[in-house]
C-alpha cells in the first residue's frame, strides 16, 4: 500500500484538535515556510511539485496561483461546498483533519500574498463547519491566524462562511457572489476571478482537498510529491468509492492507479457487492460521462480517463452493477440538475426541466419511440449553450447512458419496465445486510 | 496607452460584412451597425451584459466552444462572426423552444401582442412547432406586484431585465428574483409592494407579456396606436417621451431615448402621468361671468368682451393697471407672445411669470439667469457630485439616475440637506442642516477655499468682500455647529481638489431667508475652484417645471425683455402684482395664483383666466378661456441644461378649446393689431431672431432630440 | 420577533466582513433559529442590520433551500435521494419514513412534530444510504434502523413535550416558492 499523503493517520483520534494535529507534524510546515521561504519560493515549488485542482477541472494549482493580478486586496476562497453527487472526501477531511486544511489555507494566502481567506463550507455539512469554525479558533489563539503569524509579520484574517444548500456555489464564480450576499448565480467569464473576483479583487480559488495538500508539499518538497502518480497527474488523491462495491469508502491513491484495482482490491472496494456483474462506472462524479465495464482497466489519470470518454472531475467514482436500470438510474441524476440549476440560463432551466419530465414517463412505462432521440437533440441543445458548466453536466449522465445502453431504454419504451432484474426484490436483500465502513465513516463529535 | 490608439477602430467581418467600431464594442452592437439583427432578450444596452437567456448566438472563428454569445463578447481586430450558420440557427431554435415549452401562447389576449420579442423572434429565428407535449407550468394568472404594475408569472421568460433594473439602474432593489431553477420567478417579498418612482421602466424593457401597466392593460392593440414624438412636461428634465394615441385619446408614454437627457428612462409621473389630457373635466368653451355666474359663450363673444374691457381699462387707469402672470409650463411660443401681447399691444410693463413667489433666478449683476453650466451627460464625468438642499429623486426623478450612473462609474456623492433623501444611502457622506441653512452652507465653502488659499482662479475682488462678510460668516458656523461645519470646511477641500465636481442645488433652496447668496456663492465657488468650463464639473440650480427657464428665457419676467435684455422700466413682480392695488385687470396664463394667496386683490376689475381646467383662480374669473395641453400643439420649451426641444402635436385640439399662441394673435386682432403668424414655428423663428439664447434655431433643427443652445451665455460670478 | 441580542449579532456579522452584504448569509441563518423559519419579522430584521431591501433579504433567502419558507417540524428527516443512496435502496427508507409518519415527502406531520424531505448527495456516499435529522447525520440506514430511530424520536418527543424548540437549518422540499 502506498504511503498515504493528505489520509495519513485520518483516523487517529484527537487529529482534529490541534494538539493532536501538532503531535503529529501539524504546522510545521507553515513555521519552516514562514521562516525559510519568500512567497514566490512556494509558488514555485506547487508549480513543481505538479499538484493540480481537486475540485474537478484539474487546473495547475501553481499556475493558477501565477495568474494572479498584482493589485490588492486579494482574497483567498476555499471551496469547500462538496455537493457533486459520489463525491464525500472533503467532508472527512474537514471532519477529521480541520487543521491541515486551515495550515494549507495560511500557506497558499502566504504564498499568494492574501491578507483575507474565506472558507466556504456546505450548509449541509453542518459538523464540518463546526470543526472548522473551532479549529480557526484555535489557530487565531495559538498565534497560527491573525497579527504577525508567528513572529513574522505576515497578517491573515481567515473566515468561514456556510453555505444553505445550492450546489451550484460550489462553481467558483456562483460562490465568489454567494459569499458577497448574492443569489449564487455563476458569472461572466472572462474576467476570471484571478484577475477580478471576490469583492472585485484578485482572487484564488481552489478545492478543500487540493488546499489540504499544500502542507504535506512545503514539508516534503515538489519532488517528493511529484513522485508519486504519472507524468502528467502526479501526486495521489482521494478517490470516493460509492455504489455497488462491498466496500465503499475513501481511499487515496497515487493517481495512475487503475480502476480495476480501485474496485476491485481486497484493500479497498473489494469487489462487486453480491459478486455480480460490473455494469458501468461513474468515473468522477455524477457530472462525468458514464463508463462502460470494458474500461475497467483506465488508469486513475487525468489524461486515461480523458481517452476513455469522461473525466476525473471530483473523484467520486460510482460503481454500478448489472441488475440497474440505467433509466430509472439517469432519472435519478436528472432530477439533481434540475433542482440545482441556478436558473439564470435558459437552456438548463427550461431543458433540465423537460428531460426530467421526459424521463418520468419513459420511467412509468408511459415514453415514446421518440423521447430517446429528444432526450439526444435537448441535451445537444443544452451542452455548451449553457451559461455554466452544469448544463452542460446534466447531460453527460443522459448522453452516455443512452450511448451504452440504447437498448435498455427502448425497452422502457415498449415494455413500459426495467430490462434488468426486479428493483424491488433487490432492495430488501441491500438493506437487510450491513455495510462496511471505511474512511468515510462516520466521525463522533469529540 | 498613446492618445491616438484609442480612437482607432476594430475592423471585422459579420457574414462577410466589414465593420469597423470603436474597441470595447460587443459583437451584438458591431452586427447591428452591420444591418444584422442578433436577436436578443437579456441584454439591454443600458446595462452590463448578462448572457443568461442564450438566444444571440453567432459563430466566432477561431473561439473555442462554439456557438458564442453576441452580448458579452467584445469584438477584436480581425474577428470573423458568423450569424447565420446552421449551428447558429440550431442553437437559436433550441433556446425558443426552451422558452416557449412553458409560455402559455396567451398572445390574442396579450397586451404585448404585435410588439412582443418572443413572438417576433420566433417567426424569424424560432422552431416551426414545439415538441414538448407535457403540462406545462402554471401560475395564478396576473398578479399585482404594485398598484401600478401587474405581473404574468406564465409569460416571464426570466431574462431579468426588470429585476437588473431595479438593482442596476434605479438602485432601490424592489423587484427580485424569487426561487431559483425552473421554480424561479420575478417578485418581491410577500405581501410587499415594488413602489418604485422608475417602476414604469420595467414593464417597457420587459421583452415579453409579462410585465404590464395597470394604466394600459386591455386599452389598445399596438398596431392602432400612433406615435407622436413629444417631450414629458411634468417637470424640468424634459424626458424624450413618445406619446401612444388611440382615437385622440392617450394611451400610454414611452421613451424615446435620447442619451443627452433621459438615458433611455422615463418616471412614472412623466409615463402615466397624463390623466389630465383626457379628463373629463376640460374647459371645453369660454365662460363669461354674468350677474355672478360663468356661463358659456361662443370664442367670438369672448374675444370682443375682453379687448373692449382692456381698452375701457386702459382708458380710465392707463395701460399700467394692467398686468399678466404666465406660466412655467407652456411653450416657449407661447410665453412669449404672451409677453408681446402684454407689452406691445396693450401697453404695459406687468409681466411676470408664476414660481411661488419666486423672484427669478437671475444673477443681480448681469440679469442672467442662473443654469446648470453643465450638461446631464456630464454628470456621468465628474469626480464629486455636491448636492445642497436639492432631492432630484422627489423633483428631477430622472437626473436621480444619472448620478446613479455617475456613482457606478466612481464619482463621490455628497448631500446637504435639512430632510432626509433617496440619496443619502448612496452618498458618501450627508451633512444634516438646520431649516434654512443652505445659505450658510455655501458662504462656508465659499470663505473656507478663499481663506485656505485654495482658489485656482483667484478673486481679489471676492477675498476682500468675504473679508467683510467676516462676522456673518462666523454666525453661520456658530448657527451650524462645529461638527457640521468641519464637515464642510472638508467638502470644500474635496471640491476644490476634485478632478471634476458638480455643485447642484433647488431653486426652491433660494427662496429661503438667508439664502439670497445662495446661487452667487456657488457659482463663484465653482468658479474660484475651477469647476467650471471643463467636462465634468459645473455648478446650477435644479428647477421643477418642465419649461421654467424657457418662460424666463422669453420674457415673462418684470425687468427683462426676452433673451434678458432690460426692460426700460420695470413691471410688477409677480408678488406685487397680487398685493397691488394699482392693478385694476390682470390676465393669468396657465398659472393659479389663488391657490399661493389668500385674496385676490379687491382692486382687481377685470381676471381673465386661459387654462385647462377650471383652477382656484378660473373659479373667480370673470372670462375664462379654454386653452389645449402640450399634447395639442406643436411647440418648444427648454430644460434644464438648456435644450430646446420640440413637443408636437399627438392630439386634435380638444373641440371648443385653442392653443395659447392662438389665442394671443386673436384678442391682438380685437385689439386692432394683425400679427401673421400661421403656427408656432414662425413665433419661434421670431424668438431666434431676437434672442441671442435661440440664435439660429429653426423647427427643423429641433429634430427629435432637441439642441442645447448658448451653454458660454451663462451667467458668471 | 427578533431579538436584540440576535440583531446586534447580525450588525457584528455585517461589520466583520470586507462588505456588509456578506453577512446577509449567516444573518438568515440567526434569524431562522430564533423563528423556526424566515418570518416577514425575519426578512425585516435582517434588512435592517444589512442595509438591503426585504425584497433583497427575501431573493436571496429563496434561492438557498436551507432557509425554510414554513415552519418545519420538531425533527427534519432528510433522506438522500442521490445517485450512490440511490444505488443502495434509499427510495425504500423513503417510503418505510411515509408508511410510519404517515406523510409523504415534503409534508410535516399535523402535530408539528416532523418534516420529511429528500435531499441531494449529502457527501455520505461511502456509507449510503444516509439520513439527516435536524443536521445530524446517521449513515449506513437499515429499514430496521428507520424503525428504531421512530420509535425513539416518539419517545423523546412525548417525553419532553415542554422542550425548547430545536430549529434545523436545512430544507429541500419545503423551500418551495410561496403561492402568492
Ligand atoms: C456546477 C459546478 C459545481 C462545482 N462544485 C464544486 C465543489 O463542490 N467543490 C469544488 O471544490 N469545486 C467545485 N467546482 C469546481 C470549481 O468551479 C473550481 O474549479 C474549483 O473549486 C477550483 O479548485 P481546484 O483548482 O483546487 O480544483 C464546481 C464546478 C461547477 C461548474
Ligand atoms: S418580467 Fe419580463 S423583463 Fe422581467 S425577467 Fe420576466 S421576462 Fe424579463
Ligand atoms: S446553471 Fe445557471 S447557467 Fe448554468
Amino acid at each position: 500500500m502506498p504511503e498515504l499523503i493528505i489520509t495519513k493517520n485520518i483516523d487517529a483520534p484527537g487529529l482534529d484538535t490541534l494538539k493532536g494535529y501538532r503531535k503529529r507534524g501539524g504546522y510545521k510546515s507553515l513555521a519552516k515556510a514562514l521562516k525559510e521561504y519568500q512567497p514566490d519560493d512556494i509558488l514555485e515549488m506547487v508549480k513543481k511539485s505538479g499538484l493540480r485542482g481537486r475540485g474537478g477541472a484539474g487546473f495547475p494549482t501553481g499556475m493558477k496561483w501565477g495568474f494572479l493580478a498584482k493589485n490588492q486586496p486579494r482574497y483567498l476562497c476555499c471551496n469547500c461546498d462538496e455537493s457533486e453527487p459520489g463525491t464525500f472526501k472533503d467532508r472527512m477531511l474537514m471532519e477529521k483533519n480541520p487543521h491541515q486544511l486551515i495550515e494549507g489555507v495560511i500557506l497558499t494566502s502566504y504564498a499568494c500574498r492574501v491578507s483575507v481567506a474565506f472558507i466556504y463550507v456546505r450548509g449541509e455539512l453542518a459538523l464540518a463547519g463546526r470543526q472548522i469554525e473551532r479549529a480557526i479558533e484555535e489557530a487565531y489563539g495559538a498565534g497560527l491566524i491573525g497579527k504577525n503569524i508567528l513572529g513574522s509579520g505576515y497578517d491573515l484574517e481567515v473566515i468561514m462562511h456556510r453555505g444553505a444548500g445550492a450546489y451550484i456555489c460550489g462553481e467558483e464564480s456562483a460562490l465568489m457572489e454567494s459569499l458577497e450576499g448574492r443569489r449564487g448565480y455563476p458569472r461572466l467569464k472572462p474576467p476570471f476571478p484571478a484577475a477580478v473576483g471576490l469583492y472585485g479583487g484578485p482572487t484564488v480559488i481552489n478545492n478543500c482537498e487540493t488546499l489540504s495538500t499544500i502542507p504535506a508539499i512545503v514539508k516534503n518538497g515538489a519532488d517528493w510529491y511529484a513522485s508519486f502518480g504519472t507524468e502528467k497527474s502526479k501526486g495521489t488523491r482521494v478517490f470516493c468509492l460509492s455504489g455497488h462495491v462491498k466496500k465503499p469508502g475513501n481511499y487515496e491513491l497515487p493517481l495512475g492507479t487503475p480502476l480495476r484495482t480501485l474496485i476491485y482490491d481486497e484493500e479497498y472496494g473489494g469487489g462487486i457487492l453480491d459478486d455480480k456483474q460490473l455494469k458501468a462506472i461513474i468515473p468522477g462524479g455524477s457530472s462525468t460521462f458514464m463508463l462502460g465495464a470494458d474500461k475497467v482497466d483506465t488508469p486513475l489519470d487525468f489524461e486515461a480517463i480523458a481517452a476513455a470518454g469522461s473525466m476525473l472531475g471530483s473523484g467520486g467514482v460510482v460503481v454500478i452493477h448489472e441488475d440497474t436500470c440505467i433509466v430509472g438510474a439517469a432519472l435519478r441524476m436528472t432530477e439533481f440538475y434540475r433542482d440545482e440549476s441556478c436558473g439564470k440560463c435558459t437552456p438548463c432551466r427550461e431543458g433540465t426541466y423537460w428531460l426530467t419530465e421526459i424521463y418520468e414517463r419513459l420511467e412509468h412505462g408511459r415514453g415514446k419511440e421518440s423521447d430517446i432521440d429528444l432526450l439526444m437533440d435537448i441535451c445537444d441543445n443544452i451542452s455548451g449553450k449553457s451559461f455554466c458548466p452544469l448544463g452542460d453536466a446534466a447531460t453527460s449522465p443522459i448522453t452516455s447512458s443512452i450511448k451504452l445502453f440504447r437498448e435498455e431504454y427502448e425497452y422502457h419504451v415498449r415494455h413500459g419496465r426495467c430490462m434488468v432484474g426486479d428493483q424491488h426484490a433487490q432492495q430488501e436483500t441491500l438493506l437487510a445486510g450491513a455495510q462496511s465502513v471505511h474512511a468515510g465513516a462516520p466521525a463522533k463529535e469529540m | 496607452m498613446p492618445e491616438e490608439k484609442k480612437d482607432e477602430l476594430v475592423h471585422l467581418t459579420i457574414d462577410d460584412i466589414p465593420v469597423a467600431v470603436p474597441p470595447g464594442t460587443l459583437v451584438w452592437a458591431a452586427a447591428r451597425e452591420a444591418g444584422i439583427e442578433v436577436p436578443i432578450y437579456c441584454y439591454h444596452p443600458k446595462m452590463p451584459p448578462l448572457g443568461a437567456c442564450r438566444m444571440c448566438f453567432v459563430e466566432i472563428e477561431k473561439m473555442p466552444k462554439p456557438p458564442q454569445t453576441a452580448c458579452t463578447t467584445p469584438v477584436s481586430e480581425g474577428m470573423i462572426v458568423h450569424t447565420k450558420t446552421e449551428k447558429v440557427l440550431k442553437a437559436r431554435r433550441g433556446t425558443l423552444e426552451f422558452l416557449l415549452i412553458n409560455h402559455p401562447l396567451d398572445c390574442p389576449i396579450c397586451d404585448k401582442g404585435g410588439e412582443c420579442d418572443l413572438q417576433d423572434f420566433t417567426l424569424r429565428h424560432g422552431p416551426g412547432g414545439t415538441r414538448f407535449d407535457q403540462p406545462k407550468r402554471h401560475y395564478q394568472k396576473p398578479i399585482p406586484v404594485s398598484d401600478r404594475v401587474m405581473l404574468d408569472r406564465e409569460r416571464c421568460i426570466l431574462c431579468q431585465r426588470c429585476t437588473r433594473f431595479s438593482s442596476e439602474i434605479s438602485m432601490d432593489n424592489g423587484l427580485v428574483m424569487i426561487s431559483r431553477g425552473y421554480k424561479m420567478e420575478v417578485g418581491t417579498a410577500p405581501d410587499h409592494a415594488f413602489d418604485s418612482i422608475f417602476s414604469g421602466n420595467t414593464v417597457e424593457i420587459c421583452p415579453v407579456g409579462a410585465l404590464t401597466a395597470t394604466a394600459y392593460r386591455f386599452k389598445a392593440r399596438p398596431w392602432e396606436l400612433k406615435h407622436i414624438p413629444s417631450v414629458c412636461n411634468n417637470c424640468s428634465v424634459g424626458c424624450n417621451v413618445r406619446v401612444d394615441v388611440r382615437v385622440d385619446k392617450i394611451m400610454r408614454n414611452m421613451s424615446r431615448q435620447n442619451d443627452a437627457i433621459d438615458d433611455g428612462w422615463l418616471c412614472d409621473r412623466g409615463r402615466w402621468g397624463f390623466e389630465y389630457v383626457n379628463s373629463p373635466q376640460r374647459l371645453r368653451t369660454p365662460m363669461i361671468r354674468r350677474d355672478g355666474q360663468l356661463v358659456a359663450a361662443a370664442w367670438e363673444q369672448a374675444f370682443y368682451t375682453i379687448a373692449l374691457r382692456l381698452s375701457e381699462i386702459t382708458k380710465k387707469y392707463g395701460a399700467s393697471a394692467i398686468g399678466g402672470i404666465g406660466s412655467t409650463r407652456t411653450t416657449n411660443e407661447d410665453a412669449y407672445l404672451f409677453q408681446k401681447l402684454l407689452r406691445q399691444v396693450i401697453g404695459t410693463p406687468h409681466v411676470d411669470h408664476h414660481h411661488g413667489y419666486f423672484p427669478g433666478l437671475r444673477d443681480s449683476m448681469t440679469g442672467k439667469p442662473w443654469m446648470m453650466t453643465n450638461s446631464i451627460a456630464e454628470i456621468e464625468q465628474a469626480s464629486h457630485i455636491v448636492l445642497i438642499a436639492a432631492d432630484p429623486y422627489q423633483r428631477q426623478p430622472i437626473l436621480d439616475l444619472r448620478i446613479k450612473k455617475a456613482m457606478k462609474g466612481g464619482a463621490k456623492i455628497y448631500v446637504v440637506n435639512v430632510n432626509e433623501t433617496e440619496l443619502d444611502r448612496f452618498a458618501v457622506q450627508k451633512i444634516t442642516l438646520p431649516q434654512q441653512g443652505a445659505g450658510a452652507v455655501a458662504k462656508i465653502l465659499l470663505s473656507t477655499v478663499v481663506r485656505q488659499e485654495e482658489m485656482k482662479a483667484p478673486d481679489e475682488a471676492l477675498r476682500a468682500k468675504l473679508l467683510q462678510e467676516d462676522a456673518l460668516i462666523r454666525g453661520h458656523e456658530e448657527m451650524l455647529g462645529s461638527e457640521v461645519t468641519a464637515q464642510l470646511r472638508e467638502l470644500a477641500h474635496e471640491i476644490a481638489e476634485a478632478r471634476g465636481a458638480i455643485i447642484l442645488y433647488d431653486e426652491m433652496a433660494t427662496l429661503e431667508a438667508g439664502c439670497e447668496d445662495l446661487a452667487a456663492d456657488l457659482q463663484a465657488l465653482a468658479v474660484v475652484t475651477g469647476n467650471i468650463d471643463r467636462p465634468g464639473a459645473g455648478v446650477g440650480p435644479l428647477f421643477e417645471d418642465a419649461n421654467s427657464l424657457g418662460a424666463r428665457d422669453m420674457g415673462l419676467l418684470p425687468d427683462a425683455l426676452p433673451g434678458y435684455n432690460p426692460a426700460e422700466d420695470a413691471g410688477m413682480t409677480y408678488a406685487e402684482m397680487l398685493s397691488s392695488l394699482q392693478l385694476k385687470a390682470l390676465y393669468v396664463m396657465g398659472a393659479n395664483p389663488a391657490r399661493h394667496v389668500e385674496k385676490l386683490p379687491d382692486s382687481l376689475k377685470l381676471l381673465i383666466v386661459q387654462d385647462i381646467m377650471l383652477t382656484e383662480t378660473a373659479q373667480q374669473a370673470d372670462i375664462v378661456l379654454p386653452a389645449v395641453t402640450f399634447a395639442e400643439k406643436d411647440g418648444s420649451m427648454t430644460n434644464i441644461d438648456h435644450h430646446v426641444q420640440a413637443i408636437r402635436q399627438a392630439l386634435r385640439p380638444l373641440p371648443g378649446a385653442k392653443a395659447d399662441w392662438e389665442i394671443f394673435v386673436e384678442i391682438a386682432r380685437h385689439m386692432g393689431i394683425k400679427w401673421n403668424y400661421a403656427s408656432s414655428k414662425e413665433i419661434l423663428r421670431e424668438i431666434a431672431e431676437e434672442n441671442p439664447f435661440y440664435a439660429g434655431l429653426d423647427w427643423e433643427e429641433l429634430g427629435a432630440q432637441g439642441v442645447r443652445t448658448q451653454e458660454q451665455e451663462v451667467a458668471r460670478a | 420577533m427578533i431579538s436584540e441580542q440576535a440583531k446586534q449579532r447580525m450588525r457584528e456579522l455585517a461589520a466583520h466582513y470586507p462588505v456588509a452584504r456578506s453577512a446577509v448569509m449567516p444573518a438568515l441563518y440567526i434569524a431562522q433559529q430564533e423563528e423556526g423559519y424566515i418570518t416577514e419579522a425575519a426578512l425585516e430584521a435582517v434588512a435592517e442590520a444589512i442595509g438591503m431591501t426585504v425584497d433583497d433579504v427575501e431573493s436571496v433567502a429563496t434561492f438557498y433551500t436551507m432557509y425554510y419558507q414554513q415552519p418545519p417540524g420538531k425533527k427534519v428527516i432528510k433522506v438522500c435521494t442521490s445517485i450512490s443512496c440511490y444505488l443502495r435502496n434509499c427510495d425504500a427508507l423513503v417510503d418505510r419514513f411515509e408508511q410510519r409518519l404517515g406523510i409523504e415527502r415534503g409534508e410535516t406531520t399535523a402535530d408539528g412534530n416532523y418534516t420529511l424531505m429528500t435531499a441531494e448527495c449529502l457527501a455520505s456516499c461511502g456509507t449510503a444510504p444516509v439520513i439527516q435529522v435536524n443536521d445530524e447525520f446517521v449513515e449506513n440506514v437499515t429499514l430496521e434502523m428507520a424503525d428504531e430511530l421512530v420509535s425513539e424520536w416518539e419517545r423523546e418527543l412525548s417525553a419532553d413535550v415542554g422542550t425548547q424548540f430545536i430549529a434545523p437549518s436545512s430544507d429541500q422540499e419545503i423551500s418551495a416558492p410561496r403561492a402568492q
